[in-house]
């Protein structure tokens, strides 16, 4: 451990590609509401208010005395030698007790609110899934998955349907207030309605392992118009070119959290050098150490090893990763199409 | 086992300076590792607890310094993980938990009660030895691989990483033993070795307070014991408790946690408490206002914190009667908590105030924990903890709590009792300048963490948008004015020791039965066995010249 | 006990074969020093009793999750042996209570015999349980040099659940019972080792004569630690055997 590794920060892909700053809202504390949970906005500032208003009063009483009662002599006795005041102290009780029920009402009606999916929300059902350290998104009535960015029609609700297969996670968007735990073997919901336009973070607030901090995706909130264009299906393999066009913006969203093309060690192995360019201009796949079972083996790489190491990665691990550790993508999640199209993004990294 | 304490005559009524104290009154590295002395244990545990202060701080500098960069500037991912484990895992199991009971507790309790020792002087030694050997696992946890799972454990991640997490698992077991034992210690010592006339509201608060904690240490820590041992027979047998790929549960592990963490966040708060409630109450000359409600109040927060733990996962899905309960017991908790600040507010009103460094340390604390216990209504409110959840909002707040309060009030005693220790005086001016630099540094630090955290800055990022980026560098410069504070702290009560002005008999002029000893005390503490006549905190029974009298 | 020997008070022996013994030196009477001993030997008792707390939570929390596989696991074990087991337990509660009479009364000899018989009590529990661990080995219901092998993360296969005779096909997690069987006996089972040896502790005291009516407090307290080692079996032993 302590490797002083730096950090490649073309890896990160919030920090290569970062979204408009959010707006702050009136009161300058909390980021622009884009959701209609009024209420955690509500009662956040009435607490804050609160807040300041006893930690005024607890500061002031506190440095007043100070100054006022100052010992000035060794022998000073106090000003006064008061034990208790029972009025006083039933009044520092009741008040405090009023105002905190209030608080506890108005956050339990709030989170009821959260908590209850409205029957428009659920009829405009995404699914999130988590996994370490990427997020899918499937659409309400579409086929197509996005990685790590998300679709939403303004001023529409929406549920999403949360799951994971590793570890937990949580989904958090800032902006919409909204956040939810998400847990292997149990499904989770949460909705809201976006009302603004715009890109806005989706954090995971779970800690779940090493790239915890770059399991991050966009939700993108866009008209009615856009969103009929389906922009998360946006694939094209007509022709070789295309299709690594197409991969190298999926590699970048959804592979580069553990593998660099740029030799780089990270959680999983690099794609550089997996391919390599004979004089005559054939590309093929190079001789690799594999662990099959613990047992070591050597390899040499192609279509079809691609393929399984996508779909099962622990048949054979890589001989540098024997823990190994990748989750798996199952073609409902990463169909031929693409994975044929990542394989062609890989062979357009050979050299000579 | 036996000491090599010699016999000191204690019969006649010589006066106490120039006669052997407990410090010099044998020698020898046998004379300390084998002692059955409270004071002696008092001052281990003290030089143990630092040590893992000053680690865990050493790990916070790291973690700050990282995060200088969004990218980060020092480490992969993968260290960083670990550097924050580090941190939370050192300064919560190796020292805020056991620092105050385990250095001023063991120091002071005897004293207040009039006491010779605690009951049972072998256990309390033996509670040293299992915290020495938590932090030796610890550290070989460290060597071993080290953990990344964040001082919470949380399965399933901790269940499938491939790192020493069971060796830190049975760092806590022992830990948590040590915390136990500590506690059933006190609880006897304070049942039964009450000095005659010393009734239950005679007790200086800081005995109440210590009596709450050790009633939840008692009854909080072994579900911990068993859940830590859970987690090493998952990951050792694959047993399936936890493992949802066993058909285990890993929300059972969060309420297992909770059940013991939502109660030690008391267990490391209570001492505190009963420090301030000290000090205030000394520093001002003037009986503390409102005692028997602050005693009550230790009570109704050890007891209502034992039915809150779900509040720490509002976010996991748990039943609208579940959150329910949890939020309204949540908001009521803070109601003992706000008592107490109140009551040491108006002790302070009217007092005869000494501004020196100890109260500076307790108005540090008051100022502090206004902001740390405020927050935490903020966060008790459900809708508004669902966004503020596991962000840097929360991180503030409980460092507002844990150091900025915890470990504030730790300082304000140490100081408080440093000259009742040691007989001698650490350099005041320096004392007064490190607490004025450690509380700008604590607020630089924290105050932009809850703006980023209101924003929606998770927790446990090893990177972050750029959107954050001001507020995380301010909040690294901070970190360092922190850090040199604390330095500075160090190195005048080191040099103290080595060169400090004699203390007097009665420094601040406190009436308790521990200012009623010689200065240091003696082996068994007291020259004639104390009876108590007085209500506690009656400063009309002070003889001022003791506190003009240097110990010799 | 060496030092301080200016206010010790002295508990006299009852007798020749008896040993006196000396308070310890911060307590002002013996029954200061016995009280004092005793509340904290109750409060540790408190903190077994919440170990084992959360052990029965999770019993519970999984029992209600999948009722059909404690069903059908609690019929794999033999009530019989756990009623032996049970029968034993118990009579050696009341040898270890004869034991503690007989320490209050200065009954050496009897004391002996007392402890004895609670030893021999704890060695007929464990070889019983041994026998029926070895049933469970025997058919696969944990095979325990395996345990330390990691499992199949693809199939979910554990290698110390093999089920031989498929006993526990058809219900969910079957080895969620025997999981939890095994680490509640397991536990138990050491607190009876432990207990055993507190026993055999106290029978070389009482040989030499430490213990007497003037001073009877480990014996006591070690009876104590027994008699929660048979109680927290006599809430096992329905959960795990009689499942509704």
């Amino acid at each position: 451990m302590l490797a002083l590794l730096i950090q490649d920060p073309a890896k990160i892909n919030y920090i290569e590609k970062p979204a408009p700053r959010p707006e702050v809202d009136a009161f300058g504390q909390l980021e622009k509401l884009a959701s209609t949970f009024h209420d955690v906005d509500g009662l956040f500032y009435f607490t804050y208010a609160v807040c300041i208003f006893f930690f005024v009063l607890i500061t002031g009483v506190l440095v007043f005395s100070c100054v006022k009662y100052r010992r000035k002599t060794f022998d000073q006795p106090p000003a006064s030698n008061t034990t208790h005041n029972t009025p006083l102290e039933v009044v520092w009780t009741v008040i405090p007790l009023i105002i905190v029920m209030v608080m506890f009402a108005w956050g339990f009606a709030g989170s009821i609110d959260m908590t209850t999916v409205p029957y428009e929300a659920s009829r405009n059902a995404y699914k999130a899934s988590a996994k370490q350290w990427n997020w899918t998104f499937s659409y309400p009535n579409d086929a197509a998955k996005s990685y790590n960015e998300v679709w939403m029609r303004v001023g529409k609700p929406a549920q999403f349907t949360l799951e994971s297969s590793d570890v937990l996670h949580a989904f958090y968007v800032p902006a919409m207030r909204v956040k939810r735990d998400i847990i292997p073997g149990r499904f989770q919901t949460v909705w809201f309605t976006p009302t603004d336009i715009g890109e806005y973070h989706l954090f995971c607030a779970e800690y779940c392992g090493e790239n915890h901090s770059t399991m991050y995706a966009r939700v993108h909130v866009v008209s009615e118009a856009d969103y009929l264009k389906r922009p998360w299906d946006l694939w094209e393999d007509d022709t070789p070119e295309k299709a690594v066009k197409s991969a190298a913006s999926l590699y970048s969203s959804l592979c580069s959290t553990c593998h660099s093309i740029n030799g780089a060690v990270g959680v999983g192995p690099t794609w550089k050098g997996l391919f390599v360019k004979g004089p005559d201009g054939k590309i093929t796949g190079k001789q690799r150490d594999v662990l099959v079972k613990g047992e070591k083996q050597t390899i040499t790489v192609d279509d079809a090893y691609i393929m399984e190491s996508v779909r099962s990665p622990d048949a054979k691990r890589a001989a540098e990763f024997p823990n190994g550790g990748m989750a798996v993508f199952p073609p409902d999640q990463l169909d031929d199409r693409r994975l044929k199209g990542i394989i062609e993004f890989m062979k357009s990294l050979a050299e000579k | 086992m036996t000491t090599n304490v010699p016999v000191i005559d204690s019969h006649h009524g010589t006066p106490a300076t120039g006669k052997p104290n407990f410090l010099n009154c044998s020698s020898g590295l046998m004379s300390w590792a084998g002692t059955l002395d409270h004071k002696r244990i008092g001052v281990m545990y003290l030089v143990g607890t630092m040590i893992a202060f000053l680690c865990g701080g050493l790990f916070a500098l790291l973690v700050r310094l990282h995060l200088w960069e969004p990218h980060g500037m020092l480490f992969s991912n993968a260290d960083y993980n670990q550097i924050f484990t580090l941190h939370g895992a050192f300064m919560v199991f190796l020292f805020v938990i056991p620092a105050i009971p385990g250095s001023l507790g063991n120091m002071v309790l005897p004293l207040m009660l009039g006491a010779k020792d605690v009951a049972l002087p072998r256990l309390n030694l033996l509670s040293f030895y299992l915290w020495l050997t938590g932090a030796i696992l610890a550290t070989l946890a460290i060597v071993l691989g080290g953990f990344d799972t964040g001082w919470t454990f949380y399965a399933p991640y901790s269940l499938y990483t491939n790192k020493a997490v069971v060796t830190i698992g049975l760092a806590i077991f022992v830990l948590g033993f040590s915390s136990i034992f500590t506690g059933l210690n006190f609880i006897v010592t304070v049942h039964k070795l009450r000095a005659p006339g010393l009734t239950w509201f005679r007790m200086p608060l800081f005995v109440w307070a210590l009596y709450a904690t050790s009633l939840l240490q008692v009854l909080a820590t072994p579900v911990l014991g068993i859940t830590v041992l859970l987690v090493a027979f998952e990951r050792l047998y694959h047993i399936g408790i936890f493992d949802p790929r066993l058909g285990g549960d890993p929300v059972l592990f969060e309420h297992f946690f909770w059940f013991y963490s939502h109660p030690a966040v008391y267990i490391m708060v209570l001492p505190a408490f009963g420090i301030i409630s000290e000090l205030v109450s000394v520093h001002s000359r003037k009986p503390l206002f409102g005692y028997k409600l602050i005693a009550f109040s230790s009570i109704a927060i050890a007891i209502i914190s034992f039915l809150v733990w779900g509040h720490h996962m509002f976010t996991s899905g748990q039943s609208t009667y579940a959150m329910f309960a949890f939020s309204f017991l949540t908001f009521f908790v803070a109601i003992p908590t706000a008592i107490k600040e109140f009551s040491w507010v108006a002790t302070v009103w009217k007092g005869s105030i000494a501004l020196n460094s100890p109260m500076l340390y307790t108005i540090a604390f008051l100022i502090i924990f206004a902001i740390g216990g405020l927050t935490g209504v903020i966060l008790g409110a459900l809708n508004v903890d669902i966004h503020l959840h596991d962000t840097y909002f929360v991180v503030a707040h409980f460092h507002y709590v844990m150091m900025g309060s915890i470990a504030l009030a730790f300082f304000a005693g140490l100081h408080h009792w440093w000259p009742k220790m040691f007989g001698v005086m650490y350099d005041e001016t320096l004392a007064k300048i490190a607490c004025g630099i450690i509380f700008v540094g604590f607020n630089l630090t924290f105050l932009p963490q809850f703006i980023m955290g209101s924003r929606g800055m998770p927790r446990r990022y090893a990177t972050y948008v750029p959107d954050f980026e001001a507020y995380h560098r301010a909040s690294t410069i901070g970190a360092m004015v922190l850090g040199s504070g604390v330095a500075l702290m160090v190195f005048y009560l080191v040099a103290s020791l080595l060169s400090g002005k004699k203390a007097m008999q009665n420094q601040w002029g406190g009436v308790t039965l521990d200012w009623h000893t010689p200065t240091p005390p003696p082996l068994e503490n007291f020259d004639h066995p104390p009876s108590v006549t007085t209500e506690v905190y009656d400063y009309s029974t002070l003889d001022l010249r003791t506190t003009q009298t240097p110990v010799s | 006990m060496s030092h301080d020997g200016h206010h010790s008070v002295v508990i006299p022996a009852p007798g020749p074969e008896f040993l006196p013994h000396t308070v310890a030196h911060h307590f002002d009477t013996p029954v200061q020093e016995f009280q004092a001993a005793k509340l904290g030997f109750w409060l540790f008792l408190a903190t077994e009793i919440l170990l084992f707390g959360g052990l029965f939570a999770a019993y519970f929390y999984y029992h209600e999750a999948y009722p059909e596989t404690f069903r059908l696991g609690g019929h794999q074990l033999d009530w019989k042996l756990g009623a032996l087991n049970t029968s034993v337990l118990l009579l050696s509660s009341w040898t270890m209570a004869m034991g503690v009479r007989s320490a209050q009364t200065s009954q050496k000899k009897k004391l002996l015999v007392y402890c004895g018989l609670t030893v021999l009590g704890a060695a007929i529990f464990m070889v019983v349980k041994f026998f029926e661990y070895k049933a469970k080995y025997d058919h696969g219901l944990f095979v325990f040099p395996e345990m330390f092998h990691g499992y199949d993360t693809a199939t979910g296969q554990l290698p110390w659940f093999k089920d031989y005779h498929g006993v526990m096909a058809g219900v969910p997690h079957g080895h969620l019972f025997f999981a939890i069987y095994v680490t509640m006996t397991a536990i138990h089972g050491l607190h009876v080792l432990i207990g055993a040896g507190l026993i055999l502790w106290v029978m070389k005291g009482a040989a030499k004569g430490r213990f007497h009516a003037g001073y009877f407090l480990p014996v006591d307290l070690v009876g104590l630690y027994w008699h929660l080692v048979d109680l927290i079996w006599i809430f096992l032993f329905p959960l795990l055997y009689l499942v509704p």
